[in-house]
């Protein structure tokens, strides 16, 4: 026991380097998704076909292929038509990229859950298309689009785990670089599982609340 | 105010609006009734362009609704509408739903915006319930509020989709005695409704459509008591013995 305290001891400064490298990335792009997953799911429910055709094939492709297989495509081919990454800016732009596919879907299907005539009343008031959207529908989609966001970001951090495969240091790839190194391999995946679960469950509670909060809410309207 | 010329819709093959002419002048209170299907709701929503029609000429406060460069937001600011299902925004209490357009549209001060949202809902009945949300609300003064909302623009039209027909019966005389005091004001007002007694009262005209034909328009008393086609008189039949 006293054993693996020390070995703990040795090895903790690594994987809390590792786990700032995880938080950083997962930070990063979790700002930018909700960006542009905010973004790509309002204009998913534009009027105009080819914008949401377009949108809709791009959604398909990223949730319908392994997210390691869009971290090569990024890392090694992007630079063949030119757009040579270093790994972090890599994992970002992967992350990002895939999990704007996801937020888009929870955006828009929040959208869309709101009556049509909330649409018309606010339209029929003169307010225009964007005010329409940003005074009216938003305020009431977010209600059903924040528990799955929050539940995407949780799903992002534990994919951030894969961008190990071109050498961004965050922590997975702590942890295999420390497994090859000592003998107690079990307790360092453990460890590493250990480090996932503390920043994921405080989300995973605040997902389980929202939703709490809307069936609540839908049982007073 | 109001000029259809020869206005024609199509939803696919369907064809709701057929040659439709009518001519509404300002401060006029049009009473638009006919079976379910035939093509009210559209034709009033062609107004305030919910629907766009693809053949013939409209004219809205001098504005041309056929051409399609017009300014949409200006043309609906000045045209209240209320709607069957009242549609108030839940997440807002009542004032707020009432001075949302006043500010972000007209862009008139908050302060002159409350106090402007307070006078329409007085003015309907409903100054003490200014702070309440549409879920706190019977049904009748949901749609007492969106009629409030409508009139916060100071619209120069008023449009109403069947305002009474969600509506529990007990609550359908205090939404009707609001639009009635609404008429008696001047205020131009179409309204599809089947509520005869209300027809009676204040409409200036009847126009009774049927697959999307407007078939017959007089005054109220003369439409009711003589109608002068087939199925003019079989429709005022059947509402009777509703
Ligand atoms: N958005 C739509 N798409 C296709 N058909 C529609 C649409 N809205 C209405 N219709 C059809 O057009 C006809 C007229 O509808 P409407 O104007 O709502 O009639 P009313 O208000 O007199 O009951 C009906 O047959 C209805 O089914
Ligand atoms: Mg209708």
């Amino acid at each position: 026991m006293a054993f693996y305290a020390s070995r703990i001891i040795q090895i903790l400064p690594y994987f809390l380097k590792g786990l700032l490298m995880t938080i950083e990335v997962s930070g990063i792009s979790l700002i930018l998704s909700t960006v542009l997953g905010f973004v790509l799911g309002i204009l998913r429910t534009a009027d105009s076909k080819l914008i949401t055709r377009s949108i809709g094939v791009y959604v398909d492709v990223m949730r319908g292929t392994p997210f390691v297989v869009q971290v090569f495509i990024v890392f090694f081919i992007l630079p063949s038509w030119g757009l040579q990454l270093e790994p972090l800016p890599a994992a970002i732009l992967a992350l990002t990229a895939m999990t704007a596919a996801f937020i888009c879907e929870v955006v828009s299907g929040g959208i869309k859950a709101v009556p049509k005539g909330q649409w018309e009343a606010a339209a029929a008031s003169g307010l225009t298309r964007m005010q329409q959207l940003r005074l009216v529908i938003l305020p009431q989609s977010m209600q059903t689009i924040l528990p799955p966001l929050v539940g995407q970001y949780v799903l992002m951090i534990k994919d951030s785990s894969v961008v190990s495969v071109i050498g961004v240091t965050e922590l997975t790839r702590v942890g295999w670089q420390t497994v090859v190194r000592i003998p107690e391999g079990l307790m360092v995946f453990t460890l590493v599982g250990i480090l996932y679960f503390v920043i994921c469950y405080p989300l995973i509670r605040l997902s389980n609340y929202l939703e709490h909060r809307l069936s609540l809410q839908t049982v007073k309207l | 105010m109001i000029v259809f010329k020869n206005v024609h819709k199509w939803f696919g093959k369907l064809h709701v609006l057929n040659d439709i002419n009518l001519h509404v002048r300002s401060g006029e209170v049009v009473v638009i009734c006919g079976p379910s299907g035939s093509g009210k709701s559209t034709l009033i929503r062609c107004i305030n362009r919910l629907e766009k029609f693809q053949q013939g000429e409209l004219y809205v406060d001098g504005q041309a609704l056929h051409d399609h460069s017009i300014n949409l937001t200006k043309l609906r600011a000045d045209i209240g509408f209320v709607f069957q299902q009242f549609h108030l925004y839940p997440h807002m209490t009542a004032l707020q739903n009432v001075t949302l357009a006043p500010v972000n549209v007209r862009k008139i001060d908050k302060k002159e915006a409350v106090a402007l949202g307070r006078e329409k809902l007085a003015r309907v009945g409903l100054a003490d319930k200014a702070e309440a949300y549409p879920a706190q609300l019977s049904g009748g003064q949901q749609q007492r509020v969106a009629i409030a909302r409508g009139l916060a623009m100071n619209p120069k039209i008023m449009l109403f989709d069947e305002p009474t027909s969600a509506l529990d019966p007990e609550m359908i005389g205090e939404v009707l005695d609001v639009m009635v005091q609404l008429a008696g004001e001047g205020m131009t007002m179409c309204v599809v409704t089947h509520e005869m007694g209300f027809a009676r009262q204040v409409a200036h005209r009847v126009i009774f459509m049927d697959a999307g034909q407007l078939v017959e328009k007089g005054a109220p008393d003369e439409f009711f008591d003589h109608p002068k086609t087939d199925r003019a008189a079989q429709f005022i039949s059947k509402i009777l013995t509703h």
